[in-house]
């Protein structure tokens, strides 16, 4: 890896020039909605914003869309089938370490055991992936989760400094990227910038976990906390929310579409999410997770217990999008915390 | 064998592509049961082993996790057994001798027969928990020899609701199987027991120590007490085998529908070790109440995840 300083005219000229060559996705603020951001195709390179906080939905969307039809039938006898091919390669910009860090832990869960390949295949369009460090708000908990330095599968990765951005070049891929872009050495000036800012973005953190994640993997394995997840099922309406705008989540729902000639028509891939309630209903009507809060607790349990155990990390990175996004104003940091400070309790009284 | 690596890739972007397989015939064997034989249309066997599922597409209407229950050594077609219940088994029903369906797998965990060879056998099926025995009763059957005893006990809801009824006979009426035939809800012919299938399980004289258990049963409250009966006896957890029904989508570990705890029904089963269920809440319905033998016993989480 090397390392050198884009300047912000040379670093709009890169992001023209990557649009230019071919599909490009990035942060983007909604017109209808200042403030708001979200992944989409970009035109030029005025559209990228660079210092946004966080977008709605993860950038996930790219290689596992919310509606993905993946095969075409015709039911004809035999039934036609045919996979359904996606666009072409795109290069994908702007992502933050903790979205860096859920495509990575999505890479491994779908390659794992029998992989899935509709993700992988969609995976492979992304050519590039350009990062970007970030300014926490009041959500974001990536530091209890440890990616306020994740990197991921970035080719570059820029730290925002006076004179642009310093460039980590991770990839022989990345340097193709930089092509021709002046690429200038680092300065004292520039590396104290670099540390002034992830200084402050640590500072900027204030959610934090009140245990390490493997300690609280322990709190949720011991059990016994039956109490705090109905306390938060009494406020959760199931609606999903936090399912849907998470970038580690990954479970979804296939379902058939027929057109109206009642012949031809599409399966198609959904994102679902535990919450709902007839997630884990079975034929005879029977409901393995009938309870809201027994969905509740399965959602702690899969990010930071059984995917934690499968995988050596917490399926949660720390965006803090479900805490924003929650209808009820859930919050994660303070349910986890609440979780940890009911097993502390319980201990004590033993 | 090493396979061709576009082969391989080919195959691993087709995840959840079905292939087309053929009705060769279509059985009704009760109101709500229709027992399906099919063949592959690209020739090759489908190569199940005991106690695992397919999904199979309808299209247009979507699929369903269904599981075979043919023997693995019936290799040029292979059968289902599919309860009306939802859109998908309901529009199975409506499959003729020459229609065609997609099929994809087989998926899953299987019964582990090769430890079977020489133990007594008890298969305890309930309702519609028989089709997924049934290839590991066949498996016994074909190879006699090979086992100890081979003891069956299948409850139905009514006479009506019984399936594989020649099979039944068959059963019924061989030397070499001990078979336990009983039904809840009797008609003005049935000569049989009535109740449910831990009725004539809590008579049977087993050696527990070589005997194994394979039971499917439902609804799923009915593990429980089938659990309960067999740790009575004094049977090893290791020695009991449950098929458990989960609704999978995807049947490759990713859907996140069949998770139990930290398990996947659908790559880890659906055929599960007791044993390797205690103390996993969400299956909850295969513990049997707390005994002196099986009391709050808490499993390590991770362990034994594939």
């Amino acid at each position: 890896m090397s390392i050198c300083v884009v300047e912000h005219d040379e670093l709009h000229a890169l992001v023209q020039r990557l649009i230019q060559q071919g599909p490009a996705m990035g942060p983007r603020e909604r017109q209808q909605q200042p403030g708001f951001y979200y992944f989409d195709w970009l035109n030029s390179a005025d559209e990228l914003v660079l210092d946004y906080v966080t977008t709605t939905l993860p950038p996930k969307k790219a290689f596992f869309p919310p509606r993905e039809p993946f095969l075409e039938f015709s039911r004809t006898d035999p039934a036609k089938v045919r996979s359904m091919t996606d666009e072409g390669p795109f290069v994908l910009l702007g992502v933050h370490p903790c979205d860096l860090a859920a495509i990575e832990q999505l890479d491994i869960a779908y390659s794992d055991n029998i992989a899935d390949g509709r993700y992988l295949a969609n995976r492979a369009r992304t050519t590039a992936i350009i990062g970007v460090d970030c300014w926490p708000d009041e959500y974001c908990l990536c530091t209890s989760v440890g990616t306020e330095q994740a990197r991921g599968s970035a080719d570059l990765f820029l730290t925002p400094i006076q004179r642009g951005y310093l460039v980590e070049v991770r990839t022989p891929r990345g340097q193709e990227l930089l092509g021709d872009s002046a690429q200038l050495p680092a300065t004292d000036q520039d590396e104290a910038d670099t540390a002034q800012f992830r200084r402050e973005k640590q500072r900027r953190v204030t959610a934090k976990f009140a245990t390490g994640v493997e300690q609280f993997a322990d709190i949720l394995a011991a059990g016994g906390l039956t109490e705090v997840w109905q306390e938060v099922a009494d406020r959760c309406y199931s609606c999903g929310s936090c399912s849907l705008v998470c970038p580690t989540c990954f479970c979804f729902d296939i379902n058939d579409d027929i057109n109206l000639d009642l012949t031809t028509g599409a399966r198609i891939r959904t994102w679902d999410s535990c919450q709902l309630p007839d997630f884990a209903l079975v034929a005879g009507g029977h409901n393995f997770r009938g309870e809201r809060w027994e969905r509740v607790r399965h959602r702690w349990h899969r990010k930071f217990l059984y995917l934690y155990t499968q995988y050596g990390r917490p399926f949660c990175t720390g965006c803090g999008r479900c805490s924003r996004a929650c209808t009820a104003d859930i919050n994660l940091v303070e349910v986890s915390n609440d979780l940890i400070a009911y097993a502390q309790r319980e201990t004590q009284n033993v | 064998m090493s396979e061709d690596p576009q082969i391989r890739a080919s195959k691993i972007v087709e995840t959840y592509q079905p292939v087309a397989a053929h009705i060769v015939q279509a059985t009704k064997l009760t109101d709500t049961e229709i027992l399906l034989e099919l063949r592959l249309g690209n020739g090759q066997s489908l190569g199940h082993g005991a106690g695992q599922f397919v999904q199979i597409s309808m299209f247009g209407v979507g699929e369903a996790p269904i599981s075979v229950c043919s023997s693995p050594t019936q290799t040029e077609t292979f059968e289902l057994c599919v309860r009306a219940a939802g859109n998908v088994t309901k529009a199975l029903h409506r499959l003729e001798a020459g229609d065609w369906v997609g099929i994809r797998g087989p998926y899953g965990h299987g019964f582990p027969v090769e430890e079977m060879v020489g133990k007594d056998i008890l298969i305890i099926a309930g309702g519609i928990g028989l089709p997924p025995l049934r290839p590991l009763i066949n498996l016994v059957l074909e190879n006699r020899e090979q086992y100890g005893r081979l003891i069956i006990v299948y409850g139905a809801r009514s006479p009506q609701d019984l399936l594989f009824t020649d099979e039944l006979n068959l059963w019924a009426t061989c030397d070499d199987v001990e078979f336990h035939l009983i039904v809840e809800e009797p008609d003005d012919k049935w000569q049989g027991p009535v109740g449910v299938v831990t009725v004539p399980l809590r008579k049977i004289d087993i050696e527990p120590a070589k005997t194994l258990v394979a039971a499917a049963v439902g609804p799923p409250v009915m593990y429980r007490f089938v659990a309960f009966e067999l740790l009575q006896k004094g049977l090893p957890e290791d020695n009991i085998y449950f098929s458990l029904e989960r609704r999978m989508k995807c049947g490759v570990g990713k859907c996140g529908h069949c998770q139990l705890n930290n398990l996947y029904v659908c790559v880890d089963g659906p055929i599960f070790c007791y044993s390797d269920l205690q103390g996993l809440e969400e299956a909850v319905e295969a513990w049997a109440p707390p005994t002196a033998e099986a009391g709050g016993k808490r499993r390590e989480p991770g362990k034994g995840h594939g």
